[in-house]
């Protein structure tokens, strides 16, 4: 579904990533982790559009993503959760739902597509006509979630949903994303810090460091490297 | 007999203060939505303001395309200028502001506001020029029978009179009728959401598949347009120049400050306050000091309330 190939980008002289290749597969679910600055919201923002990218390529379904511009993404059926939320701050949670249904896919099934938020998260139906300014961190990146769920979306990239959460929040958020994938059999690409969580979740990893990848595989082969337990997980002599 | 006549003008003060300043409003709301989406501060606004009222003139007087409609004539030809000049303002943006504006400025030091101001001020040269080549400088009006005359309501205190400029209440009305519907298209709509979402969190927009850059041109021409029908409307009673943008940009800004930056219908009561202002400073002031009298109240209310008037300056726009 989603082909990345030899992806290099670059901030003025600062290299953000190196020759990145992943592969998504449709209903698979992907994470990819690596700690602070590594690259991955930079890898989000080159499939979403906003940062341009050096070298290399996108293709999503079979189409050549970087001939398109940034605000064709989410029409083609790619919905993008950024880091801290991003929320519109000024409108309502309905008004913040409404316009995550902005793509045509996702005005179709509007009221079924709102039904389904409502049973993931029901706190969002309870606070429909609040500023959503006014809402927890919590809240806020359920809000964040249910808007890129309301496009109709084939492909939900999630960029660290659990930043800044309390671990109950956190785990709370996990679960409702596992749900999603589970039972909707939505595609999924999450970008984490929380190694242990996001590798529970998935298909297959991969490890970016740097702005490279270091490392990928299924979860088992992860799960059982040495450098992913040490530096990741906190399992072995050193310190993570 | 002395508080008759006092009353009598203070009443007749309040009146043509909120006619008037219902004129004001719409232009103000223009300016407001310009600045409250786009985040640009538009020192041209005052010259698409001239360029409406003389979209109206020529409509109705110069070519007289619109003269076949008598008296409702000035009127319709103000609500058209809207359209002409969301025209204008939709190319000029293409060219000119987005250059330095928008996404291609966000994130970058200064947010794009020294390229704005250089840009807005020189367009209000061209325009203000422009329009003397074109135009001419002998002064112009949209004069109607309406504009000489008046309806007279008795308030039933003595003989005492209120004076209703009819030319005035009706432009006063359409004002009105402009802002409601340039509101509900703004709360109510998918377009305005789109654009308030743009207006919030452009890069969260743009993942919602919103054309940021189209955004900000329809709020341009909107926000244009408005202000040009503002424009069309002051040309049905007052007679202007090229360079008539001078003294209205003065009063815009005055209002989008009092009402606080950014929020539409604070940008209106603004307008509405100014008008005020004006008309009760004509009591007691000689004309040429008003225009010092709107700066007088507008200094004190910035130096009393920053937030502007009306609601807080991260207001919906
Ligand atoms: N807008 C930007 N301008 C310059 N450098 C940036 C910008 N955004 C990110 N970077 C740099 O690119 C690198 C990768 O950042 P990012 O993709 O945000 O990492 P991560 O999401 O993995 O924490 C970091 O070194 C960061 O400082
Ligand atoms: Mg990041």
């Amino acid at each position: 579904m989603l082909e990345v190939t030899g992806l290099s980008v670059a901030y003025g002289g600062l290299r953000a990533l190196s020759d990145v290749s992943l592969a998504v597969g449709e209903g698979q679910f992907i994470t990819v982790v690596g700690p602070n600055g590594a690259g991955k919201s930079t890898l989000f923002k080159t499939i979403s559009g906003i940062v341009p990218p050096q070298g290399g390529g996108i293709r999503f379904c079979g189409e050549d993503l970087l001939a398109r511009p940034a605000s064709d993404r989410a029409h083609l059926g790619i919905a993008h959760v950024p880091e801290g939320r991003q929320v519109f701050k000024s409108l309502t949670v309905r008004e913040n739902i409404e316009m995550g249904a902005f793509p045509e896919a996702g005005r179709r099934h509007y009221a079924r597509t709102l039904e389904r938020i409502h049973a993931l998260f029901p706190i969002l139906e309870q606070r429909h006509a609040q500023l959503a300014g006014t809402l927890s961190g919590g809240e806020q990146q359920m809000l964040a979630i249910a808007r890129g769920l309301a496009s109709g979306p084939r492909l939900l990239m999630l960029d660290e949903p659990s930043m800044g959460l309390a671990p109950a929040v956190a785990d709370m958020i996990f679960d409702r994303i596992s749900q999603i994938h589970r039972e909707d059999g939505l595609t999924i690409l999450l970008v984490e810090q929380r190694v242990a969580e996001a590798l529970e979740l998935c298909d297959r990893g991969y490890v970016l460091e740097t702005g490279r990848i270091v490392l990928d595989g299924p979860y088992q082969t992860l799960m059982n490297d040495d450098r992913v337990r040490r530096s990741y997980l906190g399992i072995g002599d050193e310190e993570s | 007999m002395d508080a008759q006549i006092l009353l009598e003008n203070a009443l007749n003060a309040c009146v043509a203060g909120l006619v008037i300043g219902c004129i004001y409003g719409l232009m103000c709301v223009g300016l407001s939505l310009i600045f409250g989406i786009m985040r640009v501060v538009n020192f041209a606004q005052g010259d698409l303001l001239m360029l409406g009222a003389y979209a109206a003139f020529y409509l109705v007087a110069g070519w007289g395309l619109l003269a076949f409609l008598g008296l409702a004539g000035p009127f319709a030809a103000a609500v058209l200028a809207g359209p002409i000049v969301f025209a204008g303002a939709w190319l000029i943006h293409r060219w000119l502001v987005s250059q330095v504006s928008g996404l291609r400025t966000a994130g970058s030091l200064d947010e794009g506001h020294f390229g704005q101001l250089i840009v807005t001020l020189g367009l209000a040269l061209i325009l203000q020029n422009g329009g003397l080549i074109l135009f001419g400088s002998t002064p112009r009006a949209v004069r109607t029978p309406l504009s000489a005359s008046a309806w007279l309501v008795e308030v039933g205190i003595g003989d005492t009179t209120i004076f209703l400029n009819k030319a005035r209440v009706i432009a006063c009305l359409v004002a009105i009728v402009v802002v409601v519907g340039l509101w509900l298209l703004l709360d109510r709509t998918r377009l305005g959401r789109a654009l308030r979402a743009a207006a919030d969190n452009p890069t969260a927009a743009t993942y919602m598949g919103i054309n940021v850059d189209r955004a900000h041109r329809i709020a341009f021409a909107l926000g244009s347009a408005v202000t040009a029908i503002a424009g069309g409307l002051v040309a049905s009673y007052l007679s202007f120049t090229p360079f008539m943008g001078l003294d209205f940009v003065v009063i815009m800004y005055a209002g989008v400050v009092l009402g606080g930056m950014g929020s539409l219908l604070g940008a209106f009561w603004g307008g509405v306050t100014i008008g005020f202002v004006q008309q009760f400073s004509a009591l007691a002031l000689p004309p040429q000091l008003q225009n010092a009298a709107i700066f007088v109240v507008f200094l004190l209310i910035i130096i009393l309330r920053p937030q502007g008037l009306f609601g807080r300056s991260a207001d919906r726009a």
